[in-house]
């Protein structure tokens, strides 16, 4: 114990400088020897230095003490809490914005994308359901008989069948011809030929989109003209009533009966009707006739998804079509005579209207 | 420009506290202590610990401009209120667990380097002040008056009624050799 005491009493006297230059070296000596003693002399150091920071901190602490003393408390507790409750409100506020907007996002992208999938839907059932009874013409065979009357003619019309295929009938003496826009859309040229195998080169002089029609016009100088056996009958015609077509489904002409099943054509269509008919690629723009032989109609496409229902615009609506070309283009009225079929047979009905049906190819 | 002027006094402030000059510490500390408070009030503190948490960040900053090689990267404000977050965030954690922890404290930056010197020397400090307190009187007050008020033995004597200097100075050591063996019992077993 005294010893210890001995030693730390010159541990300390030998840190803060007191002893003597003997002394000195003496006890440097003593701790370069004596590693023990080098120990505690460390130790001690070591220990000085933290005594240091104790006293530096506790000194540091009550400063900080004396000045927090000094705050006027009272008035900073009412200013935080103040700031404190302006931030809780904006913060709320804020929150609440957030999540409204969020939701006005959630709820608009919904409601357009349903409304996006709703239309394609729609679409989509409308294309599935509807189809354009042109007819894509590959290489089929054309008939010997056109062939022939090729020869006959030289006509000028080209030997390739063609990119597409419809039918076409007369509106007058002089070369117009109806068919279905969507026949001789994007066409390059045109050409019809009849049931005797005579091509003419036609272009399109007028079209109307929205009830998918086209008149075209016979350019061709061997084209000779003669008056329709038929007449355009504008007014309605009742469901029930009997009603064949002629139309070029293939390189022969086609003959189909059926009768007008409804007053309206797809989807409601006012400007068409529903018949019952058969129909086939290539049918498109073949004329309707009643029993009488009058034009009703104008055969423009089926529904795929069953049999047996096809769609033709009215001649009504033709009629008017017809009556809004310009002037200059205007085919001869000659329609409006009564008609010349009345009262035959249907054999010999069909013999006439023949000649002014023709099968419209397009190519491009 | 502005900007420039505040770190300019930033530094001038810091400066003043490495040497110890009062009216920098008060400076520093009623300026920033009234942010400190309304955080740690937000966070359903009290202003007792919005005081102890503001003092330790103070102590962290002074030790830190006790090194010379010290520099401050960001504001003093912005460094006062990251520490003092980082130590309520400690101290919530510890007091509750997690659950009670808002999601906003969550998002602080841990200022970690800042604390894991402080983190040692607060034990230091806490081990020094354990033995100190446990020497008991007079020992306490005579190594306090010793060590720490530089006071001579002489002063000592007479205050403490010791007939001399030299008595007062044995007793000073027989003091001195209790402290040391209370602190490094805990200081090596701690370390």
């Amino acid at each position: 114990m005294k010893e210890e005491m001995s030693l730390l009493r010159d541990i300390e006297r030998y840190l803060e400088g007191e002893m003597s230059e003997q002394e000195k070296t003496a006890f440097e000596e003593l701790r370069r020897t004596n590693s023990l003693i080098n120990k505690q002399v460390e130790e001690h150091q070591l220990f000085l230095l933290h005594l240091g920071n104790y006293g530096q901190r506790q000194q540091l602490q009550a400063k900080l003490n004396r000045i927090h003393q000094q705050l006027d408390m009272p008035a900073l507790r009412q200013q935080a809490q103040e700031s404190n409750q302006a931030a809780k409100r904006l913060s709320i506020r804020r929150r609440t914005i957030t999540n409204l907007a969020a939701a006005a996002c959630i709820a608009l992208v919904t409601s357009l994308s349903t409304i996006a999938v709703i239309q394609n839907v729609t679409r989509n059932k409308s294309t599935a359901q509807y189809e354009d009874v042109r007819r894509v013409l590959n290489n089929i065979q054309r008939s010997q008989n056109a062939l022939i009357n090729d020869i006959n003619s030289k006509s000028k019309a080209p030997l390739n069948p063609g990119t597409y295929g419809g039918t076409g009938f007369a509106v007058s003496g002089n070369g117009y011809i109806v068919t279905n826009y969507h026949v001789v859309a994007g066409a390059d040229s045109v050409y019809v030929q009849n049931t005797r195998g005579e091509a003419f080169k036609a272009v399109s002089v007028f079209e109307d989109i929205s009830s998918d029609l086209a008149v075209l016009k016979i350019a061709d100088s061997t084209f000779k003209s003669q008056p329709l056996p038929y007449a355009l009958k504008p007014q309605s015609v009742k469901i029930g009533e009997e009603v064949f077509t002629m139309g070029f489904p293939r390189d022969e002409i086609v003959y189909g009966k059926g009768y007008i099943s409804a007053k309206t054509g797809f989807n409601g269509d006012t400007t068409a009707y529903q018949v019952s008919i058969p129909v086939n690629p290539g049918n498109s723009g073949a004329p309707l006739l009643d029993s009488k032989g009058d034009v009703v109609g104008i055969v423009t496409g089926k529904q795929t998804t069953s049999d047996g229902i096809a769609f033709a615009v009215k001649s009504a609506h033709l009629k008017h079509l017809l009556d809004e070309m310009p002037k200059d283009k205007q085919p001869h009225k000659d329609w409006n005579h009564k008609s010349h079929l009345e009262g035959m047979n249907r054999v010999d009905q069909i013999k006439k209207v023949e000649e002014f049906v023709y099968m419209v190819k397009v190519y491009n | 420009m502005k900007q420039h002027q505040d770190i300019t006094r930033d530094r001038e402030l810091l400066l003043g506290l490495a040497k110890g000059e009062d009216k920098s510490l008060e400076i520093i500390y009623s300026e920033n202590f009234p942010v400190v408070l309304r955080m740690i009030l937000q966070h359903n503190g009290s202003e007792d610990d919005a005081k102890d948490i503001f003092q330790e960040a103070i102590i962290v900053l002074y030790e830190k401009v006790q090194n010379n090689d010290f520099t401050l990267s960001s504001r003093l404000k912005t460094f006062l209120y990251s520490v003092c977050r980082h130590l309520w965030l400690k101290k919530v954690q510890r007091t509750y667990g997690l659950y009670s922890l808002s999601p906003e404290l969550e998002e602080v930056i841990p200022a970690t380097e800042e604390l894991e010197a402080h983190q040692a020397k607060d034990q230091e400090f806490r081990i020094m002040e354990g033995a100190m307190s446990n020497i008991g009187q007079p020992c306490q007050a005579i190594l306090e008056d010793y060590y720490l008020h530089k006071r001579s033995m002489q002063e000592i004597a007479e205050k403490f009624g010791y007939t001399n200097a030299e008595n007062a100075k044995n007793q000073k050591y027989k003091c001195l050799m209790r402290l040391k063996k209370l602190f490094f019992d805990q200081y090596n077993t701690s370390l």
